[in-house]
């Protein structure tokens, strides 16, 4: 600063030197207008030349070293080449810290794609473009959805749910299964991750294929168990004291086989994720059906209530629909005591129809609720073993309501019992005539 | 290049509408292609249902072409698009014609196969049905990348691609007739696996067809019926050899 300054008033002086010469001048010649103005002039030519070099220095050579202008002008210079210094070196190191980024997600193992408002491609890394067929520079600048054509892939980003990953066979080899995942990030731009879950797609394959073959081959041998253990059981020259342990094996061999009839129940849900058969269902009569199996029961709640608000029917598929009902109806059942009551309800609304399962049996505590769905998840082990439920009624629940986009809600109370309601979505629902009925 | 272009036309809604449909035929081929993938799979694994969902599918490819063609039809009318984009709009209209055709073998595909579900198998599990469906629905996937790349050399690939699939549709139809009359039982299962590779053979001409649009687009050359070795001297000749950067719209 002090230099800045004191450089100016170098100027100063030098113009007021200037000016006193062409005055003195101007007084020895007898014109002293005219020598200052002569001496002016030159000045002003002398400035003008400098400001020539400073610009052509500036436009043209700016990276080479500075022309030496001296006095202000000088100083002008330096500002500007310090200046120039500066940017150079913040630039450097911006462009060192984009280089270290770009390379450390192109060695990132799974594929990242930068993605504009336009959802064109701005940037791919090696990853995805292996796995993803893109080319080189070639792609920049073209849309994704151009090229990764698959049709769930459009209505991915179309519905724009990206919390789940979206996973698709992969073009460039048939075998792989591809997982891909758009995180929308800044102003409209997006990420798109690609990960090969091939391994994942096979060992999840293997592993209901496994369950739904083991439960297969033990099915057979089970059967053979449990038809001696009947005509044991019967044998009237049996022993009294092996009677109680017969029937301990007859009732842990019927158990076994509910457990494998739910499993096989269950990976044949999995093995697709829509109904295949869809057709109108009776739901009045379903429950009609419910009631007297409930009631077909050795020991059974003293009431069981039908309330159908609705006389709709239903669209899926009614074996389906029948085993998810079922299982909810025999769980009340099951957890409610003889002198308690059962209400089954089928309504419809403008969010589409309801059935729902109500009990005054023991509750479930709240901690357990999320979790009931869970194969063999049990909130109280003891108790319910004792019941010989297969622990898959649940699951077998949410997997049927999964494939019929229906949803399972379940609230509880300890003590005052529990209500299960099964939410259908409104194009599931079937309405031919009106007639409104209550059966008790 | 993109970004550069866009400033190209005065109106900016121009650029968005050929765009939008330049993405709605890219997204119909994608379709088409799902659907054929689906009616391979079907025959070689026997898979009546799938199949069946392939030949009943068939309507939403159809409903796509109409409304891609009205689309090119307003795109006309209102826009009077000249030079470079009048030849998008023209090769984008000949495209979903193809494609749509694509679609119907498809559905012939899908449904033979159902109805060869039923029937027994060959020993060799229709493994040369299963190749060439490979590389006919591989050269559909590839005119249809060339066509968003405005890829001239894929597109030429793509057509040179169709000599493999003639001659192997010549084979497996000498191998059918060979099974026709050494067993005259087969013959029924012969004549629809003859109309399947057929129909794929077809396919690989529609897919040819559609990498000659992407070099009608970006050139304005037709090079239909035309050899495709004269294509190719012509092309290097008239332009030193497919440009690194195509003129288009886009």
């Amino acid at each position: 600063m002090a230099l800045a300054t004191h450089a100016w008033w170098l100027a100063i002086l030098r113009l007021l030197g200037t000016v006193v010469t062409g005055v003195v001048l101007g007084w020895l010649f007898g014109h002293v207008w005219a020598g200052l103005a002569a001496v002016l002039a030159l000045h002003l030519l002398w400035q003008l030349a400098t400001l020539f070099r400073l610009d052509w220095w500036v436009r043209h050579r700016s990276y080479a070293a500075p022309p030496n202008l001296g006095g202000s002008w000088g100083e002008i210079v330096a500002q500007v080449m310090r200046l120039h210094r500066r940017k150079r070196f913040h630039k450097q190191r911006y462009i060192q810290l984009v280089r270290q980024i770009q390379r450390s997600t192109a060695a990132l193992p799974d594929g990242v794609v930068i993605l504009n408002a336009q959802r064109e491609i701005v940037w791919f890394n090696r990853t995805a473009s292996t796995l993803l067929g893109l080319r080189g520079h070639d792609d920049f600048g073209l849309r994704i959805d151009n090229l990764l054509r698959q049709p769930e892939f459009g209505r991915y980003l179309q519905e724009a749910q990206y919390d789940v990953p979206l996973v698709i066979r992969a073009k460039v080899a048939p075998e792989t299964h591809l997982s891909l995942q758009v995180v929308p990030y800044g102003e409209g731009q997006q990420l798109l991750l690609v990960r090969d879950v091939s391994r994942q797609v096979r060992l999840e394959a293997m592993r209901k294929d496994f369950v739904a073959n083991a439960s297969h081959e033990l099915r057979s041998p089970l059967t053979v168990v449990s038809g001696y253990l009947e005509t044991l059981g019967q044998d009237p020259a049996l022993d009294p004291e092996l009677r109680a342990p017969v029937g301990e094996m007859r009732r842990q061999t019927e158990r076994m086989t509910s457990i494998i009839r739910d499993l096989l129940a269950l990976s044949r849900l999995e093995e697709s994720d829509a109904v295949v058969e869809e057709q109108p269902i009776d739901v009045s009569a379903l429950m009609a059906m419910l009631r007297k199996d409930v009631l077909a029961r050795a020991e059974h709640p003293r009431d069981i209530n039908i309330r159908i608000d609705s006389p709709a029917q239903l669209r899926g598929s009614e074996s389906e629909v029948h085993s998810a009902f079922s299982n909810l109806v025999d769980n009340a059942a099951k957890y409610t005591p003889p002198q308690g009551s059962i209400e089954m309800r089928w309504w419809t609304d403008d969010g589409g129809a309801h059935f729902s399962v109500t009990d005054t049996g023991i509750g479930i505590q709240a901690e357990h609720i999320p979790r009931l769905t869970e194969r063999f998840y049990r909130a109280d082990p003891g108790r319910s073993r004792a019941t010989g439920g297969s622990g898959l009624g649940l699951a077998i629940v949410k997997h049927v309501l999964q494939r019929h986009a229906a949803l399972l809600e379940i609230r509880s109370a300890v003590g005052s019992g529990s209500t299960f309601t099964c939410h259908f979505p409104a194009h599931r629902v079937v309405t031919e005539h009106e007639e409104l009925r209550e059966v008790v | 290049m993109e970004t550069a272009d866009l400033t190209h036309h005065i109106s900016r809604r121009f650029n968005e509408d050929l765009e939008r449909v330049r993405s709605k035929v890219l997204a119909m081929g994608g379709f088409v292609e799902q659907q054929l993938q689906k009616a391979i799979t079907a025959l070689v694994e026997g898979d009546s249902t799938l199949g069946e969902a392939v030949a009943m599918d068939d309507y939403q490819v159809n409903n796509m072409e109409v409304s891609i063609d009205e689309e090119c039809s307003r795109i006309l009318a209102t826009r009077a698009p000249a030079a470079g984009d009048l030849r998008v709009i023209v090769a984008i209209i000949k495209t979903i014609t193809d494609l749509e055709r694509i679609g119907d073998e498809g559905e012939k595909v899908g449904y033979i196969a159902s109805r060869l579900a039923t029937m027994e198998r060959p020993a060799d599990k229709y493994r040369e049905i299963k190749h060439l469906g490979r590389v006919v629905s591989d050269m559909v996937h590839d005119s249809l990348d060339a066509f968003a790349r405005m890829d001239v050399e894929a597109a030429l690939r793509v057509a040179r691609q169709d000599r493999l699939v003639d001659e192997e549709y010549e084979s497996i139809q000498r191998q059918c007739i060979t099974f026709m009359m050494e067993d005259p039982r087969t013959i029924r299962r012969a004549l629809d696996v003859m109309w399947v590779v057929r129909a794929l053979e077809r396919i690989g001409d529609h897919a040819k067809n559609i990498g000659e649009y992407v070099i009608y687009m970006v050139y304005g050359k037709d090079i239909r019926h035309t050899s495709l070795d004269d294509v190719e001297r012509e092309l290097r000749e008239s332009f030193g050899g497919p440009p690194p950067s195509a003129p288009t719209a886009f």
